[in-house]
């Protein structure tokens, strides 16, 4: 797992490269909480992420709270069938906004 | 049957995901069956190792004509996943400010396979996940 960040005006991008377990989804969520505390408008990139547990669904929610506590959104982009899937199993995927590109994620943020 | 013995550690996450892919590819699921039966094992596995207290745990593949089972064995103390509550259809539309994120887990290993069978052996725990393959296509 490897998370690469980047800014597009006011919003920033985090592209998020591999599986989300229950090894890595408490890395992830470390390197990604500063980003939400620093910005109140992050795009996860989640196109090349092939694999999300529990493990990370429990990152997006405290992810979700640190962003919505500061008035902060959060826009995930490019999930996969399966990971959509899960998150929709299990009551998440409503609550956030999601788009199948870049370029949507950023315009659902404007 | 094949079979692997790891540590019980987060670091075996990463072997058995392998494993069940590799099962199942060679046992010709279709991506989605594949991915849930990975999900299943993963989320298991993930609570043997975090919570069992054991040193190692084994998995093991079966395939055969009809379906793939994938068995998660270890010696903790006994832990019957079955018998564990599971979050209720109003827990699941809770706004996300107000979830208690526990049980999720579980809920995606028991439901995510076709059929799900836990047994105590001994001192043993015996977690089975089996996938049934799509029926072949009918001769033309």
């Amino acid at each position: 797992m490897n998370i690469t960040v980047s800014q597009r005006g006011e919003v920033s991008i985090a592209a998020i490269l591999g599986e989300i377990d229950g090894k890595t989804a408490p890395l992830a969520q470390a390197q990604l909480m500063p980003i939400l505390e620093a910005t109140n408008k992050v795009v996860l990139d989640m196109s090349s992420v092939s694999y999300l547990s529990s493990a990370g669904l429990r990152m997006l929610l405290v992810l979700y709270r640190q962003a919505t506590a500061r008035s902060g959104k959060v826009a995930l982009v490019g999930l996969s069938e399966e990971i959509k899937d899960t998150m929709s199993m299990t009551g998440f995927l409503g609550f956030f906004e999601v788009s199948d590109t870049l370029d949507a994620g950023l315009l659902s943020l404007a | 049957m094949s079979a692997l013995t790891l540590p019980a550690t987060l670091d075996a996450l990463e072997d058995i995901g392998q494993f069940v892919k590799e099962t199942a590819v060679s046992g010709g699921l279709d991506t989605g069956a594949a991915y849930r039966l990975r999900l299943a094992v993963d989320e298991m596995a993930t609570n043997i190792v975090s919570y069992g207290g054991v040193a190692e745990i084994v998995i093991a593949a079966t395939v055969t004509a009809r379906d793939v089972t994938v068995t998660l064995v270890d010696n903790g103390v006994a832990f019957d996943p079955r018998r564990q509550a599971l979050p209720s259809e109003a827990a699941l539309a809770a706004p996300l400010e107000e979830r208690d994120i526990g049980g999720l887990g579980i809920f995606l290993a028991l439901t995510g396979v076709d059929r799900y069978d836990y047994a105590r052996e001994g001192e043993t725990n015996r977690n089975v996940f089996t996938m049934r393959k799509a029926p072949a296509a009918p001769p033309t």
